[in-house]
């Protein structure tokens, strides 16, 4: 299985703090990986490097065959990499709908001169749009909620839709940072089955930063973990669990003795 | 939720859709029939308030009926158009006087055209830019070129009306002009924003104020850059030719060959000016609804989440500023060649700041609010004001309150100040709001700069 | 393995920097070189010119501390300090009339001047911090845009104030401070009237200094502008904190304004604005949120204007003075948005 994503050597340094430290990363395709470790190891920095956020001090990120250090974000999104967001960052004053469409921005091809005019092509590709929007709305379990406003929407169906809007740019790579934050265990365990459900039926690479243990050793066919921003395991979730480094990095010296 | 709600809810699409509720029906059909009634001078009370009963009773919901939303739109442009026709008939209103003249109409839809602009710079996008004045003053000096003598060293007629042929200078067809004038101020806006774009909110605004600041400054020292006399200095470039049709048109079809020489001038000038006007509703709203109004919404809301999901920036709001740029620019050359004239003066930096505030009490981002507060503020500032102290002056307010007579139109920024204050304190989503902004300023947006420092 | 594959040139982003500081210093060198040849052609000229510039700078520097000041609190831009100094010199005019200053010498001129200094401030502070109250506070978590267009509409109001007191025209102040030598250098005279505006503005930098780093005050000052939350966690109260800045940038507003009004005896309702632009561009140039470097911000753009002004060889000459600040501005903004003094915070924003 080839690797979708290489990361080298990366590193972030703001100032004189080391957010990230020369880290070494990779991801198969069709594979879900995760990213765990105590809070401030550099989780959501690396994410954000990988997504163009931030520019890495050092190291380089090669992604589908292009290199793609330090490139704009909107650059990177049109590469194949989508992402959700920690705390939900949804276009609150647009529809659920308009949402998605937004995310599908850069897979549309409506500039301004034809945006005036309103060409048949440009009818018939918004209409399809539309459709396609609606039916990822469905596909995420929205269905029915096309015209809602993002803000009136359940803290559930938010995260459902900021996967749909990510869905929206026809990743290769999908991000979920933190995507069952605040889930009850039945929503989590539906929104477990639904990652399968992307990895199988739709061929996504899925990297998610996540706390919640059972969601990692559920799906997870691969778990990195990161420290004081630097990688102190990998492997499989059966190997990680055992891995002394972690067990003293989440809990302590003491618990390991 | 419950399957019999969802299916509820999937049966009643109409639901969606809610009937006008009767006193607006009322204050909708009431408003034409009182100016109706007003012209052919038989507005009674008692007539009033018959239609006023007869509008909220017996007239359906409209906004129900397959083209029902077209009808108040409509309505409102034949008021428009057939204002030159019943203007002189109009009665007095108490405290503002006469209605506007039709020299002020034109006016004031210049104005409406450069807050519409204005509007989608600052409304859609959200990016606040205190110097449009810019980009007017570039429509300005674009008709100032290519429509007087100043250049008198070439001789270029391509359509020029209302001079002779063997007159100095580029005399090119004003329609021709508007389109050129256009281009310009669009590529003078990628140019400001090249280095503008880039920085966050605040600084955006100021910088933006700066340029707005100095462009009196170049106007006025422009006939001297390097050597070359570009907008003649102070004294500015006059005459500038007006628009026309020529006199092959003339004489086929009957059009106006030069709008100075025909004896109804300024009611052409108006329809001419309501005309640009649609035009920059026309192409707002298509914008509006584009995936470039949607991606402007979203870099307005979240610029972070916005360039994630693939919206580049930079180009983005460049495309805002562009736009903006465009009818400001045919804004300021068409209302060169009506007043024949372009002067440095015309250009302080007030000016950007009365149209911010134009959008402003209108409602951000909502076409009719912008048109509604730049029609009434534009009124202000040309007539409106000048009407008021001679009302309060004539029947004794002034005398009460202030003691001695007082000159309103000297208090002009002041109250234009007073508006944007309480405007932004107490309700700054606008008069007419657009659904959406209600919420974002009751509740807040993300609009943290793109590199979150915070985030882990 | 795949560490090995994707074993590529590691790449190190973010050389722009260098090529973009060669550029400058080449810049700054030229700049230099051109006011040397002015200096060798006509040296009294240049001292003239050196010592204007040093006196409006400091002028400019005690404006843009209150634009700082108010700057690194809260974020905001208060684009009506400026016209606030305005109204301040309208008052010292109109003092300086009314009480016949022009006639009085000696101590009891000096009190007076002191008496209106006082007054000037107070004044100013008071303005501030009504304006903060009553249109700034109301919209601290609202959407960015909201407070600067209400500071936009104050600057407004304000300027219509001062257009109604004084009218249109220029009012003048008598000139009442002393015009004696204090010393000569190059055969031109530094009389003490420009003397008075650098001895006072020293004074007021280093007090301002002292009570940011060493106060209890200026602690909280500080806490407020960088985490408001966990200040008011702290039990500092952010309204009195926030109050307390604004009356300070009010008292910086009232002495510069007394400085201009009895230096340049001259003020006008649209000085305000002006002044406020040159001054905010002063701030960002010394790094915005520094209190030394507002100060020397100000005493750049001071000399810019002034040999641009006055320096009789190839010098663009007043009419584009506006133009040359702004430009300015605008450079710092986008290539060191930091300012001189100011920290790199995390990619420059």
């Amino acid at each position: 299985m080839a690797d979708l994503l290489t990361a080298v050597g990366v590193r972030k340094e703001f100032g004189g703090l080391v957010a990230v430290n020369d880290v070494d990363f990779t991801i198969p395709e069709r594979t879900i990986v995760s990213l765990i470790g105590p809070n401030g190891a550099g989780k959501t920095t690396f994410f954000n490097m990988l997504t163009g956020v931030y520019k890495p001090t050092a190291g380089q990120i090669v992604f589908d065959g292009h290199d793609v250090t330090g490139k704009p974000p909107h650059a990177i999104t049109q590469r194949g990499i989508g992402r959700t967001f920690q705390n939900i960052r949804l276009f609150q004053s647009m529809t659920s709908l308009e949402n998605v469409l937004v995310g599908m921005h850069s897979r549309l091809k409506g500039g301004v001169l034809r945006a005036v005019i309103k060409p048949p092509s440009l009818k018939r590709e918004e209409i399809a749009a539309r459709e396609k929007a609606h039916d990822l709305l469905e596909f995420c379990g929205l269905r029915g909620r096309d015209d809602e406003y993002a803000r009136n929407l359940a803290y559930g169906d938010q995260r459902r839709l900021e996967v749909a809007r990510a869905l929206g740019t026809e990743p290769k790579l999908l991000l979920l940072d933190e995507p069952t934050a605040g889930m009850n265990p039945q929503e989590t365990a539906e929104f477990t089955a639904f990652v399968s459900k992307l990895r199988e039926e739709e061929g996504l690479t899925v990297l998610m930063i996540e706390h919640d243990m059972r969601v990692v050793m559920g799906i997870s066919e691969r778990v990195t973990v990161l420290d004081y921003g630097e990688k102190i395991s990998e492997g499989t979730p059966q190997e990680v669990q055992r891995d002394e480094r972690v067990i003293e990095a989440y809990l302590g010296t003491a618990a390991v003795s | 939720m419950a399957p019999g709600i969802q299916a509820v809810r999937d049966s009643t699409p109409a639901l969606k859709r809610q009937t006008m509720p009767r006193a607006k029906r009322a204050a909708i059909v009431g408003i034409p029939a009182f100016f109706v009634l007003a012209v052919t001078g038989s507005a009674s009370l008692g007539l009033i308030v018959a239609v006023l009963i007869f509008g909220g009773l017996y007239i359906p919901a409209w906004n129900t009926l397959p083209l029902g939303k077209w009808i108040v739109p409509l309505g409102v442009i034949l008021l428009a158009v057939l204002y030159p026709l019943y203007q002189p008939n109009l009665f007095d209103v108490v405290v503002f006087g006469n209605f506007p003249s039709i020299d002020t109409g034109v006016t004031m839809m210049i104005f409406i055209m450069m807050a519409l602009g204005l509007n989608i710079v600052v409304g859609y996008a959200g990016l606040l830019d205190l110097g449009y004045v810019a980009f007017y003053a570039m429509g300005a000096y674009t008709v100032a070129w290519f429509a007087s003598q100043h250049f008198s060293n070439v001789n270029v007629h391509v359509g020029g009306v209302g001079v002779a042929p063997d007159t100095p200078g580029f005399h090119i067809s004003i329609w021709l002009v508007l389109i050129i004038a256009g281009v310009f101020a669009t590529l003078a806006g990628i140019l400001i924003g090249f280095p503008t774009l880039r920085l966050r909110g605040d600084y955006l605004a100021i910088v933006t104020l700066g340029f707005g600041e100095i462009m009196p400054q170049i106007a006025s020292n422009g006939d001297n850059l390097f050597g070359h006399n570009i907008t003649n200095g102070p004294q500015g470039i006059n005459p500038i030719d007006p628009p026309g049709f020529g006199n092959t048109l003339h004489n086929a079809v009957g059009l106006p060959s030069d709008y100075l020489s025909s004896t109804s001038s300024t009611r052409l000038f108006y329809w001419t000016a309501l005309f640009l006007v649609l035009v920059t509703v026309f192409c707002t709203v298509r914008l509006r609804d584009s995936r470039l109004g949607r991606a402007w919404i979203a870099i307005r809301e979240d610029e972070t989440a916005a360039a994630a999901m693939g919206v580049p920036l930079m180009r983005t709001k460049t495309w805002a500023y562009a736009a903006g740029a465009f009818f400001g620019g045919v804004a300021g050359a068409y209302y060169g060649s009506f007043k024949g004239g372009t002067f440095p003066g015309d250009f302080y930096f007030n000016i950007s700041i009365f149209i911010l505030c134009m959008v402003i009490l209108g409602g951000m981002g909502n076409v009719w609010g912008v048109i509604v507060g730049a029609a009434f503020l534009s009124y202000l500032n040309q007539e409106g004001l000048a009407n008021i102290g001679a009302w309060m002056n004539a029947n004794g307010v002034s005398d009460f309150v202030f003691r001695k007579n007082i000159d309103v139109p000297l208090y002009t920024s002041g109250i234009f100040g007073v508006i944007l204050v309480l405007t932004m304190l107490f309700r700054p989503e606008g008069l007419i709001p657009s659904s959406r902004r209600k919420a974002e300023f009751h509740e807040g947006v993300h609009d943290e700069p793109l590199y979150d420092v915070t985030h882990e | 393995m795949a560490s090995e594959q994707a074993r590529v040139r590691v790449a190190r982003p973010g050389y722009r920097p260098d090529v973009l500081s060669i550029v400058g210093l080449l810049f700054v060198a030229a700049v230099g070189l051109w006011l040397l040849i002015n200096f060798i052609k006509a040296p009294a000229d240049f001292y003239n010119l050196f010592l204007i510039g040093l006196t409006n700078g400091c002028v400019y520097g005690l404006v843009a501390l209150g634009y700082s000041l108010v700057y690194g609190i809260l974020e905001l831009i208060n684009f009506a300090h400026g016209d606030v100094f305005m109204l301040g010199g309208m008052l010292v005019a109109t003092m300086t009339t009314s009480w016949a200053l022009a006639n009085k010498s000696g101590i009891v001129l000096w009190l007076f001047i002191l008496l209106m200094l006082l007054i000037a401030m107070a004044f100013c502070a008071t303005i501030n911090t009504t304006i903060e109250i009553v249109a700034y506070r109301r919209l601290r978590n609202a959407p960015r845009l909201a407070p600067l267009i209400t500071a936009i509409g104050m600057s407004f109001i304000l300027q219509n104030i001062g257009l109604v007191w004084k009218g249109a025209r220029p009012t003048s102040v008598p000139d009442i401070l002393p015009h004696g030598t204090v010393f000569t250098i190059g055969g031109v005279p530094y009389t003490w009237n420009r003397f008075i505006v650098l001895l006072f503005t020293v004074p007021v930098l280093l007090a301002l200094m002292w009570l940011v780093q060493r106060t209890r005050h200026g602690k909280a000052m500080r806490a407020t502008a960088q985490d408001r939350e966990a200040a008011a966690m702290m039990g500092i109260s952010v309204n009195r904190t926030i109050s307390f800045t604004f009356f300070l940038a009010g008292c910086l507003a009232g002495a510069a304004a007394l400085l201009y009004a009895l230096y340049f005896t001259n003020i006008r309702y649209t000085e305000g604005f002006r002044v406020g632009l040159i001054a905010f561009t002063a701030a960002v140039l010394g790094g915005i949120g520094n209190l030394p470097g507002a100060v020397l911000g100000g005493l750049v753009i001071g000399f810019v204007e002034s040999f641009n002004n006055g320096l009789g060889w190839h010098a663009p000459g007043s009419d584009w003075s506006q133009s040359i600040i702004f430009a300015i501005l605008i450079l710092i903004l986008v290539f060191r948005p930091e300012g001189l003094l100011g920290e790199r915070t995390p990619e420059g924003v």
